[in-house]
């Protein structure tokens, strides 16, 4: 109180786990669990976009709908504005759920095909019983300009729009109820090329005409490199290593993330610029790898890798960079 | 047509358009429809009651109204009178102006259209307007055959409500809430529908009491007890894979109630799926109502029903056009429902006609 140095983050994550049952046997007990998200913590400050980036399977979706409380995590706190959401039931979460919104990957799947655009954009406002009938019309229409679609969209129905139009309904539905934090879980991986940047460039002007933070899940680093204040990289339901986003480009510190940045198509005049190719596949969940849960497919593995978990420390010198490794790269 | 409209969404408008396209299907269904809602006016088709008498400048409309007794229009008895003979005592009246106007087939299906006679089944006779015969106690069989396709669809109706209701209703719960209520009700369904449904009519039908009877609520109910098991499954599976859909989980994110995402969200889409097993459920029901009468557990006598007909046809092959009419009409009908159910099947079909274009 005394000492209001840093404000309090928007959202903390500690020790985050989602660990699916896997049922199996005669009786569908579950012996062993999917360890989708093994122990996230990290922070997310107001007004800021946080990317997460990680190979297709690495539970960056399900870390997203934890946080939107999709799921239920299995362990872990999700700090809101200083308020445990992890373990709140449907009820008490119900009025904490307007400040947390998502945005999904995929704009047919996420659209109910049966309901016209107005529908869907004012469900929100039905759900949590705001304003009349007129109102609401009125506000599912601002909302449509907002994110630059055209009063008539609000009778048609979605699979009259295009896939860029029909995520934009999706942005408006998550923007109903003014939420302060969004998830944005791959939200133009499933649009055309031409059209993911006007995307993108709507999801930043939103941001700052209304000062959202955003989490935004990609699976390759080229996306998230324009929109994000800070990366995080996941592997295997880990954070591997966190930081700036300038800074995790100009000096990534893990092998992973070097693999991953080495894939990045991009003009290097001197050619010094190596491609890492990683070999072997990503590890099942099911059964993750004992010790750093990289090691089997690290080039630089010691013995102590493959029984020791390395801890996320700040890297040497770098107080807002973390790195889970046990060398110093 | 500029009747208010149905506000219906595209993708059923589509679905429906395409039905009106595939022609045999449709053809079938306007036969199929006009069928139904003449024999809902079986009363003024086939009956023995008049439909108009003229008596003494009086008008009588006896078909829904009350009984008129003989002495009403100068016969000599007090009981319902016989319209038949009015018609032909009128008309033997040179100086009369009274008349009776009779329906096309004038008998009910139970009345024995020879009284006095023998009982025995006689050929189709259309100057006494047994436009297919009677039966082998005289009873006229277009009667019985129009009677009984309509105590076969009200059956079929109820049929089908009772095992959908019950069957989508709990499919769905399974699905939505799986775990070990899940767990729990498909075992449960799994002991329940081995119990071999046959011989639990035949047990219940020989302890009815026969003062309540064997009559087409207790059928019904047994019908159907043993029967919406299949549509929990169906329902099951469907609405697990609906909720794993995203628009479900958005949804869940605003923080839509269950009964909203039940409602709303879930069954509309799972539904438009259903329609198209209403058709085979319909012909499945008639089949078994009329299986069950023609063994004898069905229906009780002398309720019109194809499968009795069916069972006194096949032991008078000697009058075959007792077999005949109950056969060909049982098979028109299955032909016309199944020629329907493919029609709406393809209108339908979520391979030819889906989001993902
Ligand atoms: N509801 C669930 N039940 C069981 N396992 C699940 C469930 N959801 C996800 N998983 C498992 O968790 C792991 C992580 O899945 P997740 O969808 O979070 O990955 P992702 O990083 O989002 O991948 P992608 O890039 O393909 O979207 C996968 O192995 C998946 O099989
Ligand atoms: S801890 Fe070892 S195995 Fe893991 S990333 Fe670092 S060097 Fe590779
Ligand atoms: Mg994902």
């Amino acid at each position: 109180m005394d000492t209001p140095a840093a404000p309090a983050p928007l959202l903390q994550l500690e020790n985050v786990q989602m660990h699916f049952p896997v049922r199996e046997g005669l009786f569908l007990r579950s012996q062993r669990s999917c360890r989708a998200v093994d122990g996230v913590s990290l922070q997310l400050r107001a007004g800021e976009t946080l990317g997460l980036v990680g190979e297709s399977g690495c539970g960056k979706s399900t870390l997203g709908k934890c946080i939107v409380r999709l799921h239920q995590p299995t362990a872990g706190r999700i700090l809101f504005a200083g308020t445990d959401l992890a373990t709140l039931g449907q009820t008490a979460l119900k009025p904490w759920r307007r400040h947390l919104q998502m945005v999904f990957q995929d704009p047919v799947e996420s659209l109910n095909a049966r309901h016209t655009v107005g529908e869907i954009v004012a469900e929100p406002f039905v759900i949590h019983g705001e304003g009349d009938a007129r109102e609401r019309r009125e506000r599912v229409l601002g909302l449509l300009d907002k994110v630059g679609l055209p009063a008539a969209a609000a009778d048609r129905y979605p699979f009259e729009f295009s896939g860029g139009q029909r995520q934009r309904i999706g942005i408006a539905r998550a923007l109903a109820l003014r939420p302060r934090l969004l998830v944005c879980d791959e939200p133009v991986s499933a649009l055309d090329v031409s059209i993911q940047s006007q995307v993108l460039n709507l999801l930043l002007d939103l941001q700052r005409e209304l000062g959202l933070s955003y989490l935004f899940i990609a699976h390759n680093l080229a996306v998230v490199k324009h929109v994000s204040d800070r990366i995080a990289i996941m592997y295997l339901g880990r954070i591997v290593e966190l930081a700036p986003a300038d800074e995790l480009y100009a000096s990534p510190r893990h092998p992973y993330t070097r693999a991953l940045l080495s894939a990045i198509p991009r003009p290097d005049p001197r050619g010094t610029r190596e491609r890492i190719v990683l070999q072997g596949d990503v590890p099942s969940p099911i059964n993750p790898p004992a010790g750093c849960p990289f090691h089997p497919r690290c080039p630089h593995a010691t013995d102590r890798c493959r029984v020791e978990a390395p801890a996320l420390r700040p890297a040497p010198g770098h107080a807002d960079h973390t790195v889970s490794c046990h060398l110093d790269l | 047509m500029n009747l208010p409209r149905l506000r219906l969404d595209p993708l059923t408008r589509k679905k429906l358009q395409r039905f009106r396209s595939i022609r045999r299907g449709y053809v079938s269904f306007l036969i199929l429809a006009t069928a139904v809602v003449l024999s809902l006016a079986a009363e003024l088709l086939v009956n023995s009651r008049a439909l108009v008498v003229r008596h003494e400048g009086r008008w009588h409309f006896p078909t829904y109204g009350r009984i008129h007794t003989g002495k009403e229009f100068g016969l000599d008895y007090a009981y319902e009178v016989n319209y038949r003979e009015l018609r032909r005592k009128f008309a033997a009246d040179p100086a009369g102006k009274n008349w009776v106007l009779l329906p096309p087939v004038p008998y009910n299906p139970l009345e024995n259209c020879h009284p006095g006679e023998t009982f025995r089944p006689r050929p189709p006779d259309w100057a006494r307007q047994n436009f297919l015969g009677t039966d082998q106690i005289n009873r006229d069989i277009l009667a019985r055959l129009v009677y009984g396709f309509r105590n076969a669809l009200v059956f079929a109706a109820a049929f089908l409500v009772l095992t959908y209701v019950v069957g989508i209703g709990l499919g769905c719960l399974m699905g939505y809430f799986g775990g070990w209520f899940d767990l729990l009700v498909q075992r449960l369904i799994e002991i329940w529908s081995n119990i071999p449904f046959l011989f639990v009519v035949i047990i219940v039908a020989s302890i009815v009491p026969a003062g309540i009877g064997m009559n087409l609520g207790v059928l019904l109910a047994i019908v159907v007890l043993f029967s919406w098991t299949g549509m929990t499954y169906y329902m099951r599976s469907a609405t697990y894979r609906e909720k794993a859909r995203d628009y479900v989980h958005a949804a869940q994110v605003l923080g839509a109630s269950t009964p909203r995402i039940l409602f709303r969200h879930i069954l509309p889409n799972v539904l438009s799926t259903i329609v198209t097993f209403i058709p085979f459920t319909i012909a499945s029901s008639i089949s078994a109502l009329t299986a069950l009468d023609f063994l004898g557990f069905g229906l009780p006598p002398p309720t019109p029903s194809w499968g009795e007909l069916l069972r006194q046809g096949t032991s008078n092959l000697q009058s075959p056009w007792i077999v005949a009419s109950a056969f060909s009409a049982l098979v028109l009908v299955l032909v016309l429902v199944t020629f329907i159910g493919e029609a709406i099947r393809e209108a339908f079909d979520p391979k030819k006609f889906t989001l993902y274009q």
